[in-house]
């Protein structure tokens, strides 16, 4: 939990909000994310709003999108609301830590071991996505929200899926750079090649604290497949599948993403975890009564 | 965990709203709830059978107090609490951690480094309660949550005085006396130094997954923990002198819990590295800490439905208290108890209503003072069966789990004998006697307790007809070498009143009568021989309000007559009063009822004046018997004296306002003065003046006049007290 600044909203919708998700001065974070409590008490929630460079009408109609989508290994959008100036979507909470709060937790780039249990997980939800049809197209490190049973993919309205928001161009305004394909860097549409891309940037900054790392900082076990993964020609890179194959040897697809048992994770960062959970269960709203 | 709720579960809790159980047991239940600001909390409730218990009341008050002496660091914040609600309860933090004894279970033994984390950080919080003269005394592995913060201090020891139940689950480290200290094993005072006894326990299990005096039946346990040498074989080297000084029999000898946090390399303060605790816990742990920290924020169960009758149900057995027990063993989040010392002291003379503006200094010496206490001794109280028992010129007291005899000039322990249930002794007033451990042997036996060693001698009564297993049998009395007992058959599920000669060893007769009536409880509540009779008061159901009264001809065991009786509010009577021709009952009325055939002799409180609690079901306190009068607490009045013959009024207290007297506690009398238990304390009636000259302050539970000794004994919670008689 993050404290509130002065220019972040008190209210969004029904919800009030208690705390920011990111901590200040995170870089590369393509939502404004909040943690709410509906006005009655009842429901805590996740609600995300447009980053403040973006266009907030075309978050809008992502959102929409993603409400009526639900797919294994992304985070969820249960409610979409507001106006198209200033539109908002909600998931019901559940403790998370943003993959670049995973690493200031343990206090460094993570062992490899856990590397490639998110990566493997990540790629696995992405693989079944691709298999529909449907592009993730915002792939990045902030955009990995952790959960005790493992990573989901947040962060959806960065880009969306050609089939279903069609060919629209990336803002590039939004995506940390190093995330960002070089095809779609300039100009061209959000594709499957471009979730890998991204996929590789993350793993990398899991790896090393960077996305765009130099290639003896990355762990020789990883080097080759998020080289692979981070190569400028778009045929070059593996498929998800691949990924996940080649990160977790042997994994049971579909497996991963499914999981709803906790995952071995180090102990600062289950600290971290368990801390915000703590934090979030103890918040309570300001009570006109009281 | 979190389980779904019972059909039959509130809603809402004060101020909160229910979301779930997180567990149960014989006191009352847990839930997780959440409050009009949606903070997430564990509000504990205690039974409304149990709330009218006014200790009870008081230990829940002392829960809340003790858990908001530990801190947040330490313990679980108390968010709010309400001990005087009709259901009692108490709202604390959820705390994210399994306790230290799933935690072995889980992740096996902690490595030296987290052990001494461990080990400094619970010592760091009991300096906190020693700083603020409390004193846990139930620190075990299962009162000790694993957050990845660090250990956190729960439920405190208080709970061991109602009915044992952590002993009646036998097996495991938990639920057994692995970690009490050898003084508490003995029924003594268990002080600053018995928390660092059983803190160095903890430690042992931790580092190795048993207790330092292993585990099996409690009475072997409560032996090796007083007499025994701890077993650190599997500790870690460098932490053996420190554990071995901790385990001292001596508690003299046993390092402060300062001295303690030192040598395990805690600091003043918090420890600095956030995240350093967790890094040495071993992964299942993590595991589960991260899987409850998430699991509380799961969609709650649904509420279950109402259970379908089963067919022919009988009232009593539906299938509701089936599934309701099975869930009595869930183990819940933060439970809190509470243990605060205890004690009389002084109180001057509250005044006897109406003066006002302070006493003069002429009213300070004319008027009787409290007497100086003779003897004091820190015995605990249990819930039922705490009468003080005169045998020869010595005392025998129940306190817990034990037997403790006393010198009753001196009020020292002499010898303490492990009874394991408060039901299962009695005294002749020259021997003790107790049924053999129900873990022992098939038979049931009647055996003599030793003065001098507390062992029980071998059977004076070995009854093979009657399970030697059954926890629930009961010792009722022991008169002229016939002992009294309800007990089960050894075949079949039948109970029997039954008369066992102790010179013989024979079975004299038996007779049929109901069996147990609500979970935890023996059949009887009480039950004497009288003249030619032998009385037998039943227990009730859970949440009923009827007893059944029934005589037993003494020769042959004949049932004479039975009848249902009420007793109003949740405490049943505990002890038989009676004279030779009536049994008497304090409760909406004060009634006697004839021995001979169980009709109303004669009823006091129809039409009677009893001020601003007419409302109250129960506006009689436990009667005593004593010189053909009868003398009972009448509402928020005062004492009143009727004639045991014809239920007339003899006399009433005069100007007693102000003042809620205790109902349970029976009333005692000396020559001068009764003895009457209220909220204050002690208050004496001078018999003559019929007003109260003085208050003692104490919270008695039982008092026992001891007119040949010429004292008077008083069982609080934590200690008994002697004063003089008059």
């Amino acid at each position: 939990m993050e404290r509130l600044r002065q220019d972040d909203p008190v209210r969004i919708g029904d919800f009030v909000v208690l705390a920011r998700l990111d901590a200040d001065g995170s870089r590369g974070v393509p939502e404004r994310r909040y943690l709410a409590r509906s006005a009655d008490g009842g429901r805590t929630v996740l609600v995300c709003l447009p980053p403040a460079g973006g266009d907030p009408a075309r978050w809008a109609t992502e959102a929409q999108q993603a409400v009526r989508l639900v797919q294994p290994g992304f985070w969820p959008v249960a409610q979409v609301g507001g106006s198209p100036a200033f539109p908002w979507y909600s998931s019901p909470y559940r403790p998370v830590l943003p993959l670049p709060a995973v690493l200031a937790a343990y206090g460094g780039p993570l062992p490899e071991a856990l590397v490639r249990t998110v990566g493997g997980t990540l790629a696995e939800a992405l693989a079944s996505a691709h298999v529909l049809g449907v592009v993730h197209g915002g792939v990045c490190p902030a955009g990995v929200l952790l959960t005790a049973c493992g990573p989901l993919l947040g962060c959806f309205g960065a880009t969306r899926a050609t089939a279903v928001a069609g060919d629209a161009p990336v803002p590039a305004t939004v995506l940390e750079t190093g995330c960002l394909a070089p095809e779609l860097a300039a100009g061209g549409p959000a594709d499957r090649a471009g979730d890998v891309y991204a996929l590789g940037a993350v793993l990398a900054y899991a790896a090393t604290g960077q996305t765009v790392p130099e290639r003896q900082e990355i762990p020789v076990g990883l080097r080759e497949i998020v080289t692979a993964c981070r190569s400028r020609d778009p045929e070059g890179r593996p498929e998800p599948a691949r990924v996940l194959a080649e990160l977790l040897p042997g994994a049971a697809y579909g497996a991963l993403t499914a999981s709803v048992e906790p995952v071995s994770l180090p102990g600062r960062v289950v600290e971290a975890l368990s801390r915000q959970s703590a934090e979030v269960l103890a918040a309570a709203l300001p009570s006109p009564e009281r | 965990m979190i389980s779904p709720l019972l059909h039959d579960d509130p809603h809402t809790v004060g101020p909160f709203r229910i979301l779930a159980r997180l567990g149960a047991g014989g006191m009352g239940t847990v839930y997780l709830a959440h409050s009009a600001g949606g903070r997430t909390v564990a509000v504990k409730t205690l039974h409304t059978r149990l709330a009218a218990d006014t200790t009870l009341r008081t230990r829940f008050r002392l829960e809340a107090d003790a858990a908001r002496v530990i801190g947040a660091r330490h313990g679980a914040v108390v968010v709010d609490a309400d001990p005087q609600a009709p259901t009692p309860w108490l709202a604390t933090e959820y705390v994210l951690g399994p306790p230290l004894d799933a935690a072995v279970e889980a992740g096996g033994p902690l490595a030296e480094p987290a052990v001494r984390m461990l080990g400094a950080s619970l010592a760091a919080g009991l300096e906190q309660l020693h700083r603020s003269e409390v004193v846990h005394r139930d620190l075990k592995p299962s009162n000790v949550l694993v957050t990845a913060q660090g250990p956190r201090i729960i439920d405190f020891g208080i709970a061991r005085a109602f009915g044992d139940e952590h002993l009646t689950n036998v097996g495991n480290a938990v639920g057994t006396p692995a970690f009490m200290s050898p003084e508490q094993a003995a029924g003594l005072e268990h002080a600053a130094a018995g928390d660092v006894f059983a803190l160095a326990g903890v430690l042992v299990f931790a580092a190795t997954g048993v207790g330092p005096f292993g585990g099996g039946a409690p009475t072997d346990l409560l032996y090796r923990v007083r007499y025994g040498e701890p077993d650190l074989s599997g500790v870690p080297e460098p932490l053996r002198p420190l554990l071995v000084r901790c385990l001292a029999k001596d508690p003299a000898h046993r390092p402060s819990t300062t001295e303690l946090r030192t040598a395990l390399g805690g600091g003043e303060d918090a420890p600095a590295d956030r995240g350093g605790f967790a890094d040495l816990l071993p992964d299942a742990v993590l595991r589960e800490i991260a899987r409850r920290s998430d699991e509380v924020w799961r969609e709650p169960p649904h509420r279950l439905p109402p259970p379908v009758p089963a067919e022919a149900p009988r009232p009593e057995a539906a299938p509701a208290g089936i599934s309701r027990r099975r869930l009595l063993s869930v183990a819940g989040g933060a439970l809190l108890g509470g243990g605060l010392l205890g004690g009389g002291g002084w109180a001057l003379f509250a005044g006897s209503g109406g003066t006002g503006g302070g006493g003069t200094k002429k009213d300070a010496v004319d008027r009787p003072k409290p007497p100086t206490q003779l003897w004091s001794n820190a015995l605990w109280c249990p819930a039922s069966g705490g009468e003080v028992m005169q045998v020869g010129r010595n005392l025998v007291m129940r306190a817990g789990i034990v037997l403790c005899g006393i010198n009753a000039e001196s009020g020292k322990s002499t010898w303490q004998a492990s009874i394991e249930e408060t039901w299962r002794s009695a005294t002749d007033g020259t021997r003790v006697y107790a049924l053999r451990g129900y873990r022992e042997k098939a038979s049931l036996a009647v055996c003599e307790v030793s003065q001098t060693t507390g062992y029980l001698g071998k059977p004076l009564a070995e009854l093979s007809a009657f399970a030697g297993k059954e926890q629930f049998n009961q010792l009722l009395c022991v008169v002229d070498g016939i002992a009294y007992l309800v007990a089960r058959a050894a075949s079949g599920k039948s109970w029997y009143l039954v008369a066992a000669d102790l010179k013989s060893g024979k079975e004299r007769w038996r007779s049929p009568v109901e069996g147990p009536q609500a979970q935890g409880f023996p059949p009887a509540l009480c039950g004497a021989v009288i003249g030619s009779r032998v009385v037998l008061c039943g227990s009730p159901s859970t949440d009923s309000h009827f007893i059944l009264l029934s005589s037993h001809d003494k020769k042959h065991g004949r049932k004479q007559w039975e009848m249902s009786e009420t007793f109003a509010g949740a405490t049943p009577p505990s002890r038989l009063v009676a004279d030779d021709h009536n049994v008497y009952l304090g409760a909406e009325n004060l009634t006697a009822r004839r021995l001979s055939d169980g009709g109303l002799e004669w009823m006091v409180g129809n039409g009677r004046d009893v001020g601003d609690s007419a409302g109250e079901e129960r506006r009689y306190g436990a009667p005593l018997v004593q010189d053909g009068v009868v003398y009972c607490t009448e509402a928020d009045r005062g004492l009143i004296a009727v004639d045991a013959l014809s239920g007339t009024l003899n006399w009433q207290e005069k100007g007693l306002s102000g003042r809620k007297n205790s109902r349970d506690v029976t009333p005692a009398v000396g020559e001068r003065y009764a003895y009457c238990a209220d909220d204050k304390g002690l208050r004496a009636v001078d018999l003559r003046a019929r007003k109260a000259v003085w208050t003692y302050e104490a919270t008695p539970l039982v008092l026992t006049a001891d007119p040949k000794g010429g004292r008077l004994y008083v069982r609080q919670e934590k200690r008994t007290l002697a004063l003089p008689l008059a």
